[in-house]
């Protein structure tokens, strides 16, 4: 009850800060689909040339690229949002009242990125109206059940990701290394943006390693061949092994880092 | 309810490839303060703030313990036995409302929100503070009336023991007689720890007022 009476004061007053910022609240719900015109139009022009590369997936290159950012922008919301939020608490003087209350660990990470994931929920369906009435993707072969699993997995992966992330901001502050990662790398190195077929052996060792590239194929997989678990079932134990091992040392990781910065007497500084 | 510090003793570490030596804020801290309002006076630098974090178990200590009742307890058990008002009142969302700031940190302590707006609608005229002050952005907020907030944050939870750090600090006279008057009220059945330099308002306040220097007791401090 305290932990959904945490998340549900998190949402109304994250809710509340956001709309006192207008215009940015408008920006923001109108700027969803702006960058994915920029891949309609190199579909365009250079969308048959990778054809042999997205042949296991059976869709062009337009349709790969516009469910993978749809994917990704939604699940990587769990990778930015704890570190992006943490931060802020730090800088606006907050964190230290929040944690001086009897919230435990899991609902303060259960609260704090509540309303980044409400606001990913209502672009994905931005993404998906668009989709089915301004771009007519063909997305009936779709495998929904699948999809969905292989949706949770994910999310809970790159959310485990980044409350690493923010054991960094807890305890640096600045200088976030896995941040650094995530951002520069997963999208590059993940298939989101062109299949990882395209790299050389020793890169395609490196995507290999990512949590992004297994999750990436299966959800296209599930979506555009409506593959199961028998086809995509590699990925999908690929993800559940990295959750099972990501979840629970990430929860402790970010519970001993708040205990080292209650310690050092930091909670209050940025 | 009683609550007790025991040999508490905490330094904070230089910072990690800073250079310089850490800094002793507490040497053997012991501390008791039962039901009413029990002041601590000290220097600056003396270790009120940092006794006071602990007590509240917003810090921890490297050594010693905290009881409540007799018993010790841990950071997590403090955290929802002790509501604690830290000097500097500026631990709020500035882009919402006080009364907004109020039901989102209620609710955290576990108050429902027509408690948290009941106790807000109580507290609130003693310490001088308006329907339009609370419904007022906190960023539009004075000084003065950002401490009453802040007040009035820790004063709502209602908890068994009750830390305000440097509580007169910005009011005015009114407010000032009107926290005194809140705090009388309390003083039957809550254990309050009151930090201050102000020596007149804290004789006014606390029935008897403990002496902190360089991080030990320093003794009884007259009236």
């Amino acid at each position: 009850m305290r932990t959904l009476r945490a998340a549900a004061a998190f949402l109304r007053k994250d809710f509340l800060t956001e709309r006192s910022y207008r215009l940015s609240f408008a920006l923001g719900a109108a700027g969803t689909l702006s960058g994915i015109l920029v891949f309609y139009f190199i579909d365009k022009l250079f969308g048959s040339a990778l054809a042999p590369h997205l042949a296991p997936y059976g869709t062009g290159y337009f349709t790969y690229v516009f469910t993978a950012t749809a994917f990704f922008g939604y699940i990587g919301t769990g990778a930015g949002a704890y570190s992006e939020r943490l931060r802020l608490e730090q800088a606006q003087g907050t964190l230290e009242a929040v944690l001086s209350t009897p919230i435990t660990t899991g609902a303060f990470l259960l609260a704090l990125t509540a309303w980044n994931f409400i606001f990913a929920t209502f672009e994905l369906l931005v993404y998906a109206a668009c989709a089915v009435f301004l771009f007519k993707l063909d997305l009936a072969a779709a495998n929904w059940p699948a999809a969905a699993l292989v949706f949770a997995l994910s999310a809970a992966c790159f959310a485990s990701l980044g409350i690493l992330s923010s054991c960094f901001v807890m305890l640096f502050k600045r200088g976030n290394p896995l941040a650094w990662v995530l951002n520069n790398f997963e999208g590059l190195l993940g298939g989101v943006y062109f299949p990882v077929t395209l790299f050389p052996p020793w890169l395609a060792a490196v995507s290999n390693l990512l949590p992004v590239t297994y999750a990436v194929r299966a959800f296209q997989l599930t979506v555009h061949k409506g593959a199961g678990l028998a086809a995509a079932g590699g990925d999908i134990l690929a993800l559940a092994l990295f959750d099972l091992a990501l979840v629970p040392a990430s929860v402790y990781l970010f519970h001993l880092s708040i205990e080292r910065a209650r310690r050092a007497g930091t909670l209050g500084q940025y | 309810m009683f609550i007790e510090a025991r040999g508490i003793e905490k330094t904070f570490p230089a910072p990690a490839f800073g250079g310089g030596a850490g800094l002793r804020a507490l040497a053997g801290l012991d501390l008791k303060a039962g039901t009413g309002i029990t002041g601590l006076a000290g220097p600056n630098g003396s270790g009120k703030t940092t006794a006071l974090k602990v007590l509240a178990g917003v810090l921890l200590a490297d050594s010693g313990e905290v009881l409540a009742d007799g018993k010790p307890e841990s950071p997590e058990r403090l955290r929802a036995l002790v509501s604690y008002c830290p000097a500097n009142p500026r631990g709020f969302y500035f882009r919402i409302s006080a009364a907004e700031n109020l039901r989102f940190f209620g609710a955290l302590a576990g108050l429902p929100p027509a408690e948290a707006a009941g106790a807000a609608a109580e507290l609130a005229p003693p310490l001088g503070l308006s329907a339009a002050d609370l419904g007022r952005r906190f960023d539009a907020l004075s000084e003065g009336t950002m401490q009453k907030v802040s007040l009035l944050r820790a004063l709502s939870r209602r908890a068994p023991v009750l830390l305000l750090d440097e509580p007169f600090r910005g009011l005015d006279e009114a407010a000032c007689a009107g926290l005194l008057g809140l705090l009388s009220g309390l003083s039957g059945s809550t254990a309050v720890v009151i930090a201050s330099h102000d020596a007149a308002l804290l004789g006014k306040a606390a029935g008897r007022i403990l002496r902190i220097t360089d991080g030990t007791n320093g003794g009884e401090a007259a009236r």
